[in-house]
Formats: structure tokens, C-alpha cells, sequence
């Protein structure tokens, strides 16, 4: 059972690659620390300038920026196959939907007055 | 890489291949994406405490921007950057052990651990400052003013966000320790080395949350 | 050595799981996804019972208006005990940890789960979290609703809160690693030639509930963590005294709560998508729809938990997306149940125990389906809230659905999973009995429901007390057949006949193994056909 089965399986994937087995050089990973430090310094600055809603718009863009560099980079998902990516997403999709669809509620109450 | 019969067999009586896989590689990739799959819980687990957040924020916008200026500025920062740098220590670890350089992954596990240990200290000086200054709700809170329920409302979602959060990180420092530990005394190799990726993916993701909580609580109303 | 064909029979084994090792110890520290399967089902089992004994009372109390049986606070106990243990420790648990590690691995040919030491460490999480919710009910039970609604449980309710939370939070965290290592298990272990629509449906049901598994459990144990420190510390982002929203509670808790419903009901429909074709004897009809629907039901499940909240202060105009989202999610499960009759249509039918109660759940789920369209329309739902009404639609689907479908799953795979047949005539009496005595007691719950009467009172006003009679009478007739299997099912265990590898002739890489299969499952590698390939004969 486990001989037949590995050969078969062998067999049907000569070519499939092994994503364990990459070696990132290591200036990849200097660099993205680099940028990352960076993009941390430009929010703490940019929090010091009075931009309104802008201020949060632009942090948190920064976050969702160092969050890809860490997940492509640190997490390998550049050489990871399309079901780790998609597994990955999957959870922030689904944040996403429980904050969206809870806004719906939030956003759109309106202050019914007692008949009284 | 396909392994020969004979190389399985050597696989399993050593250990490196458990019975219910054909290969190693197919090991590897269910370890992976069982790492994943947990992390995507993590990533829901703590989501419910920044849709708490989003929420609270949009009943008290100004409340939360006046809280947020009571937090430590500096000291949230640097803590950013030793989290983001201990991510590259750990990442730079894992590439050690594949290209067999077992002395400079225990550093680098150790590295890591320690800039972990770095970030849970300088927080404690945090939560310190706030006993002093009465910012703890529900244990010695103590502020008036039109803002006094929002500054409550954001001090109880930092301390749950930042609790959780540092739950997380010391329980990433023991298991990462213990991984160096472990590295040092040759338990890991070219061969044998999932353990520690799944350990850089966990304390990757504990590094992401905090990217998010800290815009969130240290850069709100700063310039105001 | 004995020599093993396809129709080897067991009556004094060759090895298999159930004898290659023997003693408590070895059942405690195994590995074997078929063990844990096993150890489940005793949990599940228990707990059944358990809040089956919540429900006695509860009916009991209800003969009369005025309730001679418990007191109010008592009452509150007790329909809060049949809820926490009924949602939590029987049906979240029931199919997927008990059918779906006995036979996930098997229908796919492979040896084991993707990790069977977190599997047994699900089990124990499992068994923990019951421990912590048992200790609750010896120090006085809990009065909350299973709903947990605040600010009572987090300020006013005198009750053992923590205890409960800390047990469902645990038994969460069961739940999450038995989804994860399914999903894990069903991507990477397929054996050679096992293709993604090749496979049964009851695996894609076991994808598809793990998905709801994994994605929605997390944020129940965040939110019951939220209500512990916020009772424990007096403070939290729930209570309007402090600023906060108890509708930020609801929405959070349903976003869990109402995809849990779709994981007790999922697995049932895979069951019963198995059981169907075997009895008729012709391949599902529309496999690729049933598989579709499947995955809609699991991703717009998580849309629609607004519908809980109509009347609880939420903004109209979310309520108005909720409501649509509601109507489109029975669309799927509409798909469902043609499909399933449209199978029967033509084919050559027997009526085995299995069966009768799948036929059951397709009536039963259908009804119970249809009442909750009329609850996902707001206008409909004003007066139906915490009525009655509500209670009986949960219950066609819960009991009339995902009990029978866990009980004719337990029949269809009993031969397979201990190498005995049980005695066939008790079996049917006892679906039979089950319908009836199950209608009895809930239909006449619609009607009470429509007449006004709420929910969760201990005491209700005289002109209901004729339908609440009846529905207590159905209930001892549904507890009785409950009680039956368990007779006849343990009577075979000592003195059924052997049953052979394939006594239903049905297909499936299980039914190629030995019954019971030895612990790597197969002794020699099954052949994977088309799923529900009825029209050829079986390797």
C-alpha cells in the first residue's frame, strides 16, 4: 500500500515543486527589514501632521503594506503554492465581511423618537 | 524530488516521515498549510477585538483620538521595530538550518527570543506608567471629563488587544527558545527543519497583529 | 495467514482496529482516527443524554400553565443546560468528529488523518471543555439562554458564567483542530486517482463544514473571552452603561452562531447524499450542483446573521441586506432537497432503517427549511420573535434534520465500523416511532408559536396548555425511540450477525475494506471509481 501508492504518486508528479527547498539569498531579507523600518518611521512621522481622516487612511495603508512585505518575504508566499495563498487571504476576506457587513448596521442606525 | 523506495523506508525508520505520508514533501506541504489554516483562526480570533475597535472608534471619534494621545508614543514605535526586526531574525534562522549552519540559527532563534523578551519588557514599562497615571479600568480608573467613557472604552480595548497580543509573543519567546535550545544540540538539519518554519509562520503572524494595533492605538490624534 | 478477498468475513477476526490492541490505555493514547471516531461517539452519546434529561424537565414543566415541576430561575437552568450542551457538546461535535474521523480517511484511501496526535488532542479538548460545563450545572447551572445575551451575563446574572464560557471555549478550540486537520487531510491525502469530483459527498460535506469550522469558531471564543473579562473586571465594550453596544455582543456572537448552524447541518445532508443513492440505487442526481451547493451554503451562511437581530435595535436597513442574503442562502439547500428526490425518482427504492431516516430528514429539513424563510422576512418576524415559532423551526432542522441524519448515518455505517448487523426490524420501528413522536412534539410548537406564546418563559398563559400537552406527550414518545437504539445497537455488539465487508452493496472505498478495517485501513489498495457509481458493479 504505501509503495504502490508513493509510486503512483511519483508518477503523476515528476515536476511538482518542493517550496521548502528555496533558498532566499540573504540581502532579500535585509532589504525588506529595511523597508519595513522605513515605512514604520514614515507612519510615526506622518501621525505628527494634522491630514484628518487622511492620518488614518495613510497608517493603516502602511500597515497593509509591511503586512504583504512580512507575508510575500518573511512567509514565503512568493513560492508557495495557490492553496497557501489562498488560505492566507482567506482570513483577512473574512474579517473584512464580519467588520463590512457589521458597519451596514452601525452606520446606517437612525434615532427613532418615542411617540410620546 | 522523488525519493526512491528504499529512501522512504530510511525516512520512516528514522523518524522524519510520519506513516500516514507517502513523501516528504507531501508532509511538509500539509504541515505548511495546517500552519496556515491556524493562523487564518488567529487572524478571526483577534479580528473580533479590532471590529470591537472600529466599532468604539466611530461612536467616540474624538474620545479615542484624546485616549490615544495618552499611550507612550516612543516607546510603541521601537516596539514595532523590534518586532519587525525580530521577524527577519527568525526568517534568517530558518535559512540557516536549510544550508545546515546550525550555529548561527541557535543565534538567530536565540536573537529572536530575546528581542521578544525586549518587546514584553519595554510593554510592561507601559502598562507601569499607566497603573501610575489611573488608566486601568476596572482597577484603579480614575478620569472625568467629557471624555471620560471613550478614554475608559479605549484603555479596556488596548488592555485586551495588547494582553492577548503579548499572551501570543511570550508564548512565541518559549517556543522559540526552546527551539534554539534544540538547534544548538543538533535536533535540526537540512532533513528535519518544518518545526522551526512553522514557528517562524506563528511569530510572523504575532508580528503582523501588532502592525495593525499599533497605528490603531499609539498614531491616533498625535496631531492634534 | 488467512488469505483476504473482497468478501472476507469476520466472525472471529483477522486483525483489525478493534482488537490489535486491547485495554482502556490503548483506546486513551491511540492515534487511530477510527478509535477517536469511537471515542466521540461515547462522548457525544453522554452528553445526549444529558441535555435529553434537560429537555425531560423541561417538557414536564410545561404540562401545566403554571408550572408545578421547577421554579422560574430553576427553569432558566434548565433550557440554558439543553441548549449549551445540545449546540456545543452533541451536534457541532456529532457528524463531523464521530462519521467523519471514522470515515474521512477511508473514502479517500488514505491511511490516517493529516494529524492524528491533534486529533486525539481534539478529543481531549472535547472532553475537557464537557468537565468544565458539568461542573457548571453541579454549582447551580447557568441562567443566561445558551445565547449568552448581554449586559445579563456580563453584569446581572448571578449564574455560573465563567464556568460554561471557559468549557465552550475550550471544546471551541476542539472544533477548530478537527476542521483543520480535514481540510489538511482532504487537500493532501487523497490517494492516486481520488480527483476532487470523484469524491463522495460526504468528504465534500466534510470540507465544507470544516471551512465553516475554522473560519467562524475563533471569533466565538474571542467573543466569550470578551464577556469573562467583562465580567470579571466590571468593565468591556458591551455594557451600555459604560458606552458600550450589547448589539456589538450579538452581531459578534451570531457571526459565530449562525454558521454554526450550517456546521450541524452540512454534514447531515453528506450523509444523507450517501445513504440515498445506496437505497435507490442510482447515482446522485446533479453531483456537481449537490457539490456547488454545498460550498454556497457554507460561504453565505456567513452573511446572514443579522436575521437573529430584527427586533433587537439593529439599523433597518441592515436588516433589509440581511433578509435578502437569508432568502438567497435556502436557494442551495432548495437545489438539495430536488436533487435528493429526483435520485429516488426511478430507482429501485428498499426501505432499510438507514433509509427511513434519510427520507425523514428530507421531509422533516424541508419543512423546517421553509419556516425559516418565513422567519428571514423582517415583517414576519416581528411577531415570531421568541416565539415558539422559532423554537419549533430550529428544531425541524436540528432534530428532525441533523439528529436523524446522525442517527441513520450511525445504522449505515454500524457493519462497517464494528463488523455486526443489527436486528433490521427494531431498527425500522424505531425511525418510525422517531417521525411520529418527533412531529408530535414539535408541530404542535408552530401553531403555539403563530397563537403568541414566547419562548424561555416558565409559565404561559391557560389557552396554550391543550398544544403544550401534546407536545409532551410526543416528547416521551421521541425520547422512547432515542432509547431504542441504543438497545438493539448494543445487543448487536454481543450477538449480531457478522456483516461482510459490503452488506448494502453500496460503493465507496470504505465498503472495500474489511468490516471492521485493520488500522492502516486497507489491506490491499482500493480502486477508485466515479462516486456513486450504482450502474457498475462494486470491485
Amino acid at each position: 500500500m504505501n509503495t504502490l501508492a508513493r509510486e503512483v504518486r511519483g508518477a503523476h508528479e515528476q515536476e511538482r515543486k518542493d517550496p521548502g527547498s528555496h533558498i532566499t539569498p540573504v540581502w532579500h531579507y535585509l532589504a525588506v527589514l529595511a523597508t519595513l523600518l522605513a515605512l514604520l518611521t514614515l507612519s510615526a512621522i506622518s501621525a505628527l501632521f494634522p491630514l484628518g481622516y487622511w492620518n488614518t487612511i495613510v497608517n493603516l495603508m502602511i500597515s497593509v503594506i509591511k503586512t504583504l512585505l512580512v507575508m510575500l518575504f518573511f512567509m514565503h508566499e512568493t513560492e508557495a503554492r495557490t492553496l497557501t495563498r489562498t488560505t492566507s487571504a482567506l482570513g483577512f476576506v473574512w474579517l473584512a465581511i464580519l467588520i463590512g457587513i457589521m458597519l451596514t448596521d452601525f452606520l446606517a442606525r437612525s434615532i427613532v423618537p418615542p411617540p410620546w | 524530488m522523488n525519493a526512491s523506495v528504499n529512501e522512504i523506508e530510511s525516512l520512516r525508520d528514522r523518524g522524519l516521515l510520519e506513516k500516514q505520508f507517502d513523501d516528504p514533501v507531501q508532509q511538509r506541504e500539509a504541515a505548511t498549510l495546517g500552519m496556515w489554516v491556524f493562523l487564518s483562526t488567529e487572524i478571526l480570533f483577534f479580528g473580533v477585538l479590532f471590529a470591537s475597535y472600529t466599532i468604539c472608534r466611530i461612536l467616540y471619534p474624538h474620545g479615542f483620538a484624546y485616549a490615544s494621545r495618552e499611550t507612550d508614543f516612543l516607546l510603541g514605535t521601537i516596539e514595532t521595530g523590534v518586532l519587525l526586526t525580530s521577524s527577519s531574525l527568525i526568517a534568517l534562522g530558518v535559512r540557516a538550518i536549510k544550508l545546515d549552519q546550525r550555529a548561527l540559527a541557535a543565534w538567530l532563534l536565540a536573537g529572536t527570543a530575546a528581542l521578544g523578551v525586549t518587546f514584553l519588557v519595554m510593554h510592561g514599562f507601559e502598562y507601569h506608567k499607566e497603573w501610575t497615571e489611573h488608566l486601568i479600568p476596572g482597577l484603579n480608573f480614575a478620569r472625568g471629563g467629557p471624555y471620560a467613557r471613550a478614554i475608559e472604552l479605549f484603555f479596556c480595548l488596548y488592555y485586551f488587544i495588547t494582553g492577548f497580543h503579548s499572551l501570543h509573543v511570550l508564548a512565541g519567546v518559549c517556543v522559540i527558545g526552546g527551539l534554539a535550545i534544540r538547534v544548538a544540540r543538533g535536533a535540526f538539519g537540512p532533513e528535519r527543519f518544518t518545526t522551526l518554519e512553522l514557528a517562524a509562520l506563528y511569530w510572523h503572524l504575532v508580528d503582523i497583529v501588532w502592525i495593525f494595533v499599533y497605528p490603531l492605538i499609539y498614531l491616533v490624534g498625535r496631531a492634534g | 495467514m488467512v488469505a483476504i478477498d473482497a468478501d472476507t468475513h469476520i466472525d472471529t477476526a483477522p486483525r483489525n482496529f478493534l482488537n490489535c490492541e486491547t485495554g482502556l490505555w490503548s483506546w486513551l493514547t491511540t492515534h487511530d482516527h477510527k478509535r477517536i471516531g469511537i471515542l466521540y461517539a461515547i462522548g457525544i452519546t453522554f452528553f445526549f443524554f444529558l441535555g435529553g434529561a434537560a429537555a425531560t424537565l423541561i417538557r414536564l414543566h410545561l404540562v401545566t400553565p403554571n408550572g408545578a415541576v421547577l421554579d422560574a430561575e430553576t427553569y432558566n437552568k434548565a433550557f440554558t443546560f439543553h441548549g449549551v450542551v445540545m449546540v456545543w457538546f452533541f451536534l457541532i461535535p456529532s457528524i463531523p468528529a464521530t462519521l467523519g474521523n471514522f470515515l474521512l480517511p477511508l473514502m479517500i484511501g488514505a491511511r490516517d488523518v493529516a494529524f492524528p496526535k491533534l486529533n486525539l488532542a481534539s478529543w481531549y479538548l472535547y472532553i475537557i471543555g464537557g468537565l468544565f460545563t458539568i461542573c457548571a450545572l453541579l454549582m447551580g447551572g447557568v441562567d443566561t439562554g445558551w445565547t449568552f445575551y448581554t449586559p445579563f451575563s456580563t453584569m446581572f446574572s448571578n449564574s455560573n458564567v465563567f464556568l460554561v464560557i471557559v468549557g465552550v471555549f475550550v471544546t471551541g478550540f476542539s472544533t477548530i483542530f478537527t476542521g483543520l486537520n480535514f481540510i489538511v487531510t482532504i487537500h493532501n491525502l487523497r490517494m492516486p486517482g481520488m480527483k476532487w469530483f470523484k469524491l463522495p459527498l460526504f468528504v465534500w460535506a466534510m470540507y465544507a463544514v470544516s471551512i465553516v469550522m475554522v473560519l467562524a469558531t475563533p471569533v466565538l471564543a474571542m467573543t466569550l473571552a470578551l464577556i469573562g473579562l467583562e465580567r470579571g473586571l466590571g468593565v468591556g465594550v458591551f455594557d451600555p452603561a459604560l458606552g458600550g453596544d450589547p448589539l456589538l455582543f450579538q452581531h459578534l456572537f451570531w457571526f459565530y452562531s449562525h454558521p454554526a448552524v450550517y456546521i450541524m447541518i452540512l454534514p447531515a445532508m453528506g450523509v444523507v447524499s450517501e445513504i440515498i443513492p445506496c437505497f435507490a440505487k442510482r447515482d446522485i442526481f446533479g453531483y456537481r450542483f449537490m457539490v456547488y451547493a454545498l460550498v454556497a451554503i457554507a460561504v453565505i451562511g456567513f452573511l446572514v446573521w443579522g436575521h437573529h437581530m430584527f427586533v433587537a435595535g439593529m439599523s433597518v436597513y441592515a436588516g433589509l441586506v440581511f433578509s435578502i442574503l437569508s432568502f438567497l442562502v435556502a436557494v442551495p439547500s432548495a437545489i438539495k432537497v430536488f436533487n435528493w428526490t429526483a435520485t429516488l425518482h426511478k430507482g429501485a427504492i428498499t426501505f432499510e432503517a438507514p433509509m427511513l431516516y434519510a427520507l425523514g430528514f428530507v421531509g422533516l429539513f424541508m419543512l423546517g427549511g421553509l419556516t425559516g424563510l418565513m422567519l428571514a422576512a423582517p415583517a414576519l418576524d416581528v411577531p415570531l420573535h421568541d416565539t415558539y415559532f422559532v423554537i419549533a423551526h430550529f428544531h425541524y432542522v436540528m432534530v428532525g434534520g441533523s439528529v436523524m441524519a446522525y442517527l441513520g448515518g450511525i445504522h449505515y455505517w454500524w457493519p462497517k465500523i464494528t463488523g455486526k448487523l443489527y436486528n433490521e426490524a427494531l431498527a425500522k420501528f424505531s425511525a418510525i416511532l422517531m417521525f411520529c413522536g418527533f412531529n408530535l412534539t414539535f408541530f404542535p410548537q408552530y401553531v403555539l408559536g403563530y397563537e403568541g406564546m414566547p419562548r424561555r418563559y416558565a409559565h404561559y398563559a391557560p389557552q396554550f396548555q391543550v398544544l403544550n400537552v401534546l407536545s409532551s406527550a410526543g416528547a416521551s414518545i421521541l425520547a422512547l425511540s432515542y432509547l431504542l437504539p441504543l438497545a438493539y445497537l448494543g445487543w448487536s455488539l454481543f450477538r449480531g450477525a457478522a456483516a461482510g465487508n459490503n452488506p448494502w452493496d453500496a460503493r465507496g472505498l470504505e465498503w472495500q475494506t474489511t468490516s471492521p478495517p485493520p488500522t492502516e485501513n486497507f489491506f490491499k489498495p482500493p480502486v477508485v471509481q466515479d462516486a456513486y457509481a450504482y450502474d457498475q458493479p462494486a470491485p
